[in-house]
C-alpha cells in the first residue's frame, strides 16, 4: 500500500526532468537552481520513509542488471565505443563526480565517497591522477528514494571549456529491493553515468546487516558486495571537499582506510607506485 | 634430649630396645631409680634387634649396605650434602632468589628495555624510510565545520614567579579538568576542592567529553559557559555535534519519529535524545571549541597544549589530522599512523619519549630549550587512567564509571599540582 504514491511521485519526477531537460539551460549554477526548482521531490520531502525497515523483496535474480562493457570495464558501452584519450579521462571523472555530488545535494540524497576514492580525498581531496572509477555509496532509504523518484532522470551540466555542457543519466538497477549478498550479479546498486563519454560512477547501498545484528550486533551494516561496516564508522557524516565540492565522508575516516588497505595506505608516498 | 641421656642406664628391667622411646617422655619416674641400681651401663644393653626378626629394621640395614657398595664415596658425599638440612634450605632460598630475578626480568627490564627499543625504532628517521613514510607525508584532510586551532588569550597564562609578587598581586591559575561526560556534582565538587575563582585570575579549561554519558550533560556546558571556560572537542562533542546537524537537515529536531526504535541501538538513541536535548547556544559553544587549545609559553613548563585525544609526535599542530587528534590512544610504529585501539604503542609515551630526546638536543644549544617542546594535556584514556609524565598529561581518570574527576592546576612558576574527587558511578542503574 505504501508503494502506490511514492510510484505516482516517481513517475511525476521523471516527467518533470524530461520537460526540463528540453530547454538547455544557460549555466551550471542555473541548471543546479532549476533541479533545485522543478519541484523534483527532494528527500526531505518525502521522508516519513526514513524510519523504516526494507523488507527483502522478489526472488534472486538470474541476469546481471549492468552489463560490462564490451571495450573496457570502466565504460558504459550503451553510450560509447571507446575509450577516451588518456589524457581526457581525469577531466570527465572529475566533472562526472562534480555533477554527481552537486545533484545528489540539491536532491538532498545521502551520499558519501568510499573505497578508493576515499583514499584519494585522504591524499589530496582530488581524484588520483592513476584513477579510472569512482566509489559512493547512499543508505538503504536513499537508494530507494532515488530508484522511486530520480530513476532515469538525464542531468545537464555546463562544463567550463565544453562546448554544449554535459549530460548525466542516474540509473538505478531495479535489484536493489534484493538484499541478498547472494545475488552476486546485481553488487552495483546504481549508476550515474556520463553520456558523453560512457565513463560512470558505481552507486553501492549500505543497508541493516540483519543477519549479524540479530547476533548481537545491533550497528552492523552490509553492501551487497560483501563490505561489511560499524554504523558508527559511517554515521554521523562529516563534511569536507573533493574537488573542490562540498563532499560527505564516513565519521571514522582513518579507521575505515587503515581496515580496508593497511595503515601503509595513509603514509607510504609510495604506495600506489 | 641430652640431659636425660644417663637415664637410659637404670631400665634394667626392661627388655625391649623400643621401650626406650616410651622412657623418654616419663623422664622423671625413672630419675627416682637412680640410687638404688649404680649398675654399669654397659650391662644394660642388649642386642636384641639382632635376635629378634624386625622387617622394619632388615630392610633399612640392608638397604644402606646396598648402597654402599653401589655408590662411589664422592657420590655418597654428595647423597650427605644433599640431604643436609642446611643445603636444602640454601637450595630454597637460592631458588628463589633465581626466580625473582626470572621474573624482574620478565616483567620488568625486558619489557622496559624493549619498550625503550620499540620508541627509539620508532622515533629514528630510518624507520621512516623503510616503511615508505611516517603519518603527516599527506596534507591533513580539511573537515568542514570544525575549528582546528585556537590560541588562549595570553592574559590568562600563568606569569613567571616574581613578576607577580610585586606590587600588583595578581594570581593566575589554569584549572585543566579531565573528561567530565556530563558529572556536574562530581565537577562542582572539583571546582570546590581547588577554590575556583575566575575573578581572582583561574581560568578553567576542559580536554574534551564534557557531555554524553552522565546524567547532565547541558548543565555541565551551562556551568562551562557561567565560568567562561575553554574546551577541546573531543569525540562525543564532534559526534553529538555531527549528529545534531543532521538532525536539523533531516527536521528530527522536534521529538522522536516514528519507527525510530526499530532502525536504531538504544546508544543511537541515546545520543540522539542528548542532541535533540541541547539548546541552539549550548550547541553555538560547543562548537566553537576547537579540536586543538594551544595555550602558549607557560614559565618553567614550555608550550603548553589541549586535545582530547592525542597529538603525532614530530608533526606540527596544523598538520595533525582532526579525526586523528580527537580520537587516538595508541601509535604505529612503522608508520605513526594513530589509532584509537588500546592495545599497542601508547601515543603519549611515544611524544613523551620525542620531546625529552629534543629537550636533551637542545640542552646543548644556546637558547633555552623549553622554546621549542610542546607539552600535551589531554583525556579520553579512561582505561589507561591518570598518567602525568613531563611532556604529557593524561586526566581522564573515569569518572562518569565511578573513578575520579581530575584536574591539573598550574599557578604562576609553572607550579603543577593535581587535584581530585570521587565520582559515585553513574554508569550502573
Amino acid at each position: 500500500m505504501h508503494n502506490f504514491i511514492p510510484s505516482l511521485l516517481g513517475a511525476f519526477g521523471v516527467f518533470t526532468t524530461t520537460l526540463a531537460q528540453v530547454s538547455t539551460p544557460p549555466g551550471a549554477s542555473t541548471a543546479l537552481d532549476r533541479i533545485a526548482n522543478a519541484n523534483k521531490p527532494t528527500f526531505a520531502d518525502v521522508r516519513e520513509s526514513v524510519a523504516k525497515q526494507y523488507e527483502e523483496e522478489g526472488p534472486l535474480p538470474t541476469e546481471k542488471y549492468f552489463h560490462e562493457s564490451r571495450f573496457h570495464h570502466h565504460y558504459d558501452d550503451r553510450f560509447a565505443n571507446s575509450t577516451l584519450p588518456e589524457e581526457q579521462v581525469i577531466p570527465h571523472l572529475i566533472a562526472l563526480v562534480q555533477a554527481y555530488l552537486k545533484t545528489m545535494r540539491a536532491i538532498g540524497a545521502e551520499t558519501w565517497i568510499m573505497h578508493g576514492t576515499l583514499l584519494a580525498w585522504w591524499w589530496n581531496q582530488k581524484i588520483f591522477p592513476w584513477d579510472n572509477d569512482l566509489d559512493v555509496q547512499v543508505t538503504e532509504p536513499t537508494i530507494h528514494f532515488l530508484a522511486d523518484y530520480h530513476n532515469f532522470t538525464d542531468h545537464h551540466f555546463e562544463i567550463p571549456g565544453v562546448d554544449g555542457g554535459r549530460t548525466y543519466l542516474l540509473e538505478i538497477n531495479p535489484n536493489h529491493v534484493v538484499k541478498t549478498t547472494e545475488d552476486w550479479l546485481n553488487v552495483i546498486d546504481g549508476r550515474w553515468i556520463d553520456k558523453s563519454s560512457g565513463l560512470f560512477i558505481d552507486i553501492t547501498a549500505v543497508r541493516p546487516d540483519v543477519a549479524k545484528r540479530a547476533s548481537g550486533h545491533p550497528e552492523a551494516l552490509m553492501c551487497k558486495d560483501k563490505h561489511r561496516y560499524k554504523e558508527s564508522d559511517i554515521f554521523p557524516l562529516r563534511n569536507s571537499y573533493f574537488e573542490g565540492v562540498p563532499v560527505r565522508i564516513p565519521y571514522n575516516y582513518a579507521g575505515v582506510l587503515r581496515e580496508e588497505y593497511g595503515s601503509r595506505s595513509l603514509t607510504n608516498t609510495e604506495f600506489w607506485g | 634430649m641430652s640431659s636425660h641421656g644417663n637415664t637410659y642406664s637404670y631400665e634394667s628391667d626392661s627388655n625391649s630396645d623400643i621401650e626406650d622411646s616410651r622412657h623418654l617422655n616419663q623422664a622423671s619416674p625413672a630419675l627416682n631409680h637412680q640410687k638404688d641400681s649404680p649398675r654399669p651401663l654397659i650391662d644394660s644393653v642388649r642386642n636384641a634387634w639382632q635376635t629378634r626378626s624386625n622387617p622394619s629394621y632388615d630392610l633399612l640395614s640392608s638397604g644402606t649396605r646396598a648402597d654402599t657398595e653401589k655408590h662411589p664415596h664422592s657420590v655418597q658425599m654428595a647423597l650427605t650434602v644433599v640431604s643436609a638440612p642446611r643445603f636444602r634450605r640454601y637450595v630454597v632460598v637460592y631458588l628463589s632468589l633465581f626466580l625473582l630475578c626470572l621474573a624482574t626480568w620478565k616483567w620488568i627490564l625486558y619489557p622496559r628495555l624493549q619498550e625503550r627499543n620499540t620508541l627509539l625504532r620508532a622515533l629514528d628517521p630510518a624507520t621512516a624510510e623503510e616503511s615508505g613514510g611516517w603519518f603527516g607525508s599527506s596534507s591533513p584532510p580539511a573537515l568542514d565545520g570544525l575549528i582546528l586551532m585556537k590560541n588562549l588569550n595570553p592574559e590568562l597564562i600563568p606569569d613567571a614567579l616574581g613578576e607577580s609578587d610585586g606590587q600588583t598581586k595578581s594570581r593566575k591559575r589554569l584549572v585543566i579538568v579531565g573528561d567530565v561526560h556530563g558529572c556536574k556534582d562530581a565537577l562542582l565538587a572539583l571546582l570546590d576542592q581547588v577554590e575556583f575563582s575566575a575573578k581572582e585570575g583561574d581560568h578553567l579549561i576542559f580536554t574534551g567529553d564534557i557531555i554524553n554519558k552522565g546524567p547532565d550533560s547541558s548543565g555541565v556546558v551551562d556551568l562551562a559557559r557561567e565560568k567562561s571556560a575553554s574546551c577541546v572537542r573531543g569525540n562525543h562533542e564532534d559526534r553529538i555535534l555531527l549528529l545534531r546537524h543532521e538532525m536539523e537537515r533531516t527536521k528530527a529536531l522536534d521529538g522522536p519519529q516514528k519507527g525510530d526504535k526499530q532502525i536504531y541501538s538504544s546508544k543511537q538513541l541515546r545520543e540522539r535524545e542528548l542532541a535533540r536535548s541541547l539548546s541552539k547556544k549550548q550547541v553555538e559553544w560547543l562548537e566553537q571549541c576547537p579540536v586543538i587549545l594551544n595555550i602558549g609559553r607557560i614559565p618553567t613548563m614550555g608550550q603548553v597544549v589541549v586535545v582530547h585525544g592525542g597529538l603525532v609526535p614530530g608533526l606540527e599542530l596544523e598538520e595533525q589530522d582532526p579525526a586523528s587528534v580527537m580520537t587516538m590512544r595508541t601509535i604505529d610504529v612503522d608508520t605513526h599512523l594513530p589509532s584509537p585501539e588500546s592495545n599497542g604503542l601508547s601515543w603519549a609515551k611515544m611524544f613523551d619519549k620525542h620531546q625529552s630526546i629534543l629537550f636533551k638536543s637542545l640542552q646543548t644549544a644556546k637558547e633555552d630549550p623549553l622554546s621549542r617542546t610542546i607539552t600535551a594535556v589531554y583525556g579520553h584514556d579512561a582505561k589507561t587512567g591518570l598518567k602525568i609524565r613531563t611532556y604529557t598529561k593524561g586526566l581522564d581518570s573515569g569518572c562518569v564509571k565511578g573513578g575520579k574527576l581530575t584536574a591539573l592546576v598550574i599557578e604562576d612558576g609553572g607550579k603543577q599540582s593535581l587535584v581530585q574527587v570521587r565520582c559515585r558511578d553513574y554508569t550502573s542503574g
